[in-house]
């Protein structure tokens, strides 16, 4: 069975969060270097995150993204897994990915 | 691929040592701005770091991101208050460099230090400031550490940081008079700093360590600069690693804490006994005789009995009386009593309680009380002995001390 590829979206919700203090750093560095390091062959691109764009449309374009969501977009990264199911446990393991206001949005990437 | 490791205290310390060099360049009365602008950078870092792995060097990098994030603020002031202006002119030039030896690192730590000792302001606040800007630690971490709330910890830093927003731009360098002069206080908070981790009735152990091993780590910046390298401060790192050194026999395997005489001596850690014991022996040199010097004696009394009964226990009542000498407590008066009992008698020890008048503070807590109950259950008189415990189990700030009372104090 080959592998597929799933297309990972992190989103949370927008407004100030508390910043973490040094140590919380510290600790979520080493937590997400575990995680990193465990599925290192699954990991096919890390992906970043997203900043301010535009958004273009037939009428135009506009500043994005899209200012009325309850949601914003803030990454991405792509992964192989066997089956959705896998990769979903992928990304739903990886730290601060699923924490208190936000969430990973796991979508297979189909080719023709 | 091996995974990029950073030492366990990375982040932390980074900011401190960000924060003092920082500090250093433009100097405290943007001690705000310079916090914010460290704390912005650790954050990219970890962004930038956790995608990419760690760069060749993360302290140059840290720096190079603090330092730009730093100018950008104090720019943007800039242009809201001319006043700053030609102040920053020669500053961009002069700090372009980024290479810096250890020493000038410690020196810089070190200097912040001073600063945060400020006689005018509160010694709690300058333990506070010192937390925070040396530590790393964060207002929640502070409170938890402190035993006190969150609100309480920023009004302490508000009180020390508006006093240093009136300092003037060249804070001083580390040789002047000024900081000379500051020398007491620094060991002060050092020492407090060291004593709020040992002596807390906080019953997490990992984090009261922490804040002993700070205090081991600030002094020790200390006594490698010229400034430092006084009788008083090696007394002080001396007390520290000789208490330090008994701070996992003070503990059972259940967590609690046990007494003196119930410890295994065998858990006493050498390797710090050893280095408390060459610190006292620097710290003899000279004729300076601090209360740190009394309080290590006393520390190293106890490290080297072979058993609780075997302790010198003339040794010790002769360095509480020293000690009383050099700072004047009630608390040392009650420590003197105990050891006199165990020196003497039992009743020459309830003489010495009996003829001192202690402030409420002390005649109303649980350690009073207790070491009251212990002596006239030892002189005979049950019916005060009785009563003394009871009082001591209900003044009891915590559950593992009064766990210890119960225990200690057990009789009809």
């Amino acid at each position: 069975m080959t592998s597929k590829k799933f297309l990972c979206i992190q989103r949370s919700q927008p407004g100030e969060r508390q910043q973490p203090s040094p140590s919380q750093m510290q600790e979520m560095y080493a937590v997400f270097n575990k995680w990193r390091e465990k599925f290192s062959a699954n990991i096919v691109d890390m992906g970043g995150r997203l900043g301010g764009g535009k958004v273009a449309s037939a009428d135009g374009v506009k500043d994005g993204p899209f200012v009325e969501a309850k949601e914003i977009v803030g990454g991405f990264m792509i992964i192989t897994a066997e089956s959705i199911e896998e990769a979903v446990k992928i990304a739903s393991e990886c730290p601060g990915v699923v924490s208190p206001g936000s969430c990973v949005e796991v979508r297979e990437i189909t080719t023709p | 691929m091996t995974p990029p490791s950073l030492d366990d205290n990375f982040f932390r310390h980074e900011y401190g040592r960000l924060v003092s060099r920082l500090s250093c360049h433009v100097g405290v009365q943007h001690l705000q701005e310079v916090e914010d602008a460290v704390q912005v950078a650790l954050l990219k870092a970890l962004e930038a770091w956790e995608y990419t792995g760690l760069p060749e060097n993360p302290v140059a990098w840290l720096y190079r991101v603090a330092w730009n994030c730093l100018l950008g603020e104090l720019r943007k002031q800039n242009r809201k208050s001319r006043i700053l202006r030609e102040q920053f002119a020669f500053e961009v030039t002069s700090t372009s460099d980024e290479s810096c030896t250890s020493d000038e690192i410690q020196d810089e730590l070190l200097r912040m230090l001073f600063v945060c000792c400020d006689e005018t302001i509160p010694i709690d606040s300058q333990v506070v400031l010192a937390l925070k800007t040396l530590c790393g630690f964060d207002v929640g971490e502070i409170a938890i550490r402190l035993f006190t709330t969150s609100a309480n910890v920023y009004k302490r830093l508000d009180r020390a940081r508006e006093r240093l927003r009136e300092t003037t731009t060249d804070a001083f360098d580390l040789n002047c008079e000024m900081v000379v002069h500051r020398l007491p206080a620094v060991q002060q908070v050092l020492y407090v700093l060291f004593t709020e981790g040992y002596f807390s009735s906080n019953s997490n152990c990992v984090i009261r360590r922490e804040l002993c091993d700070e205090a081991i780590r600030l002094a020790k910046v200390l006594a490698s600069h010229p400034l430092g390298q006084q009788a008083s401060t090696y007394a002080l790192l001396a007390l520290m690693h000789l208490h330090i050194a008994r701070f996992a026999g003070r503990t059972s395997l259940s967590g609690g804490l046990l007494l003196l005489e119930e410890q295994n001596r065998q858990e006493w850690n050498q390797q710090e006994i050893g280095e408390g014991l060459s610190y006292l022996a620097m710290s003899a040199e000279g004729d300076e005789f601090s209360r740190f010097h009394a309080e290590a004696g006393i520390a190293a009394e106890h490290c080297l009995a072979p058993t609780f009964k075997d302790t010198r226990w003339d040794r010790i009542v002769e360095m509480y009386e020293l000690l009383e000498t050099t700072a004047v407590s009630p608390v040392h008066a009650l420590n003197r009593a105990v050891a006199v009992a165990e020196w003497k008698s039992p009743i020459d020890g309830l003489s010495i309680l009996d003829s001192l008048t202690p402030p409420t503070w002390l005649s109303g807590s649980y350690m009073w009380a207790a070491v009251y109950s212990d002596i006239h259950h030892r002189c005979g008189n049950i019916e005060s002995a009785c009563r003394y415990r009871s009082i001591a189990i209900e003044t009891a700030p915590s559950d593992a001390i009064r766990e210890l009372i119960k225990r200690r104090l057990q009789f009809p």
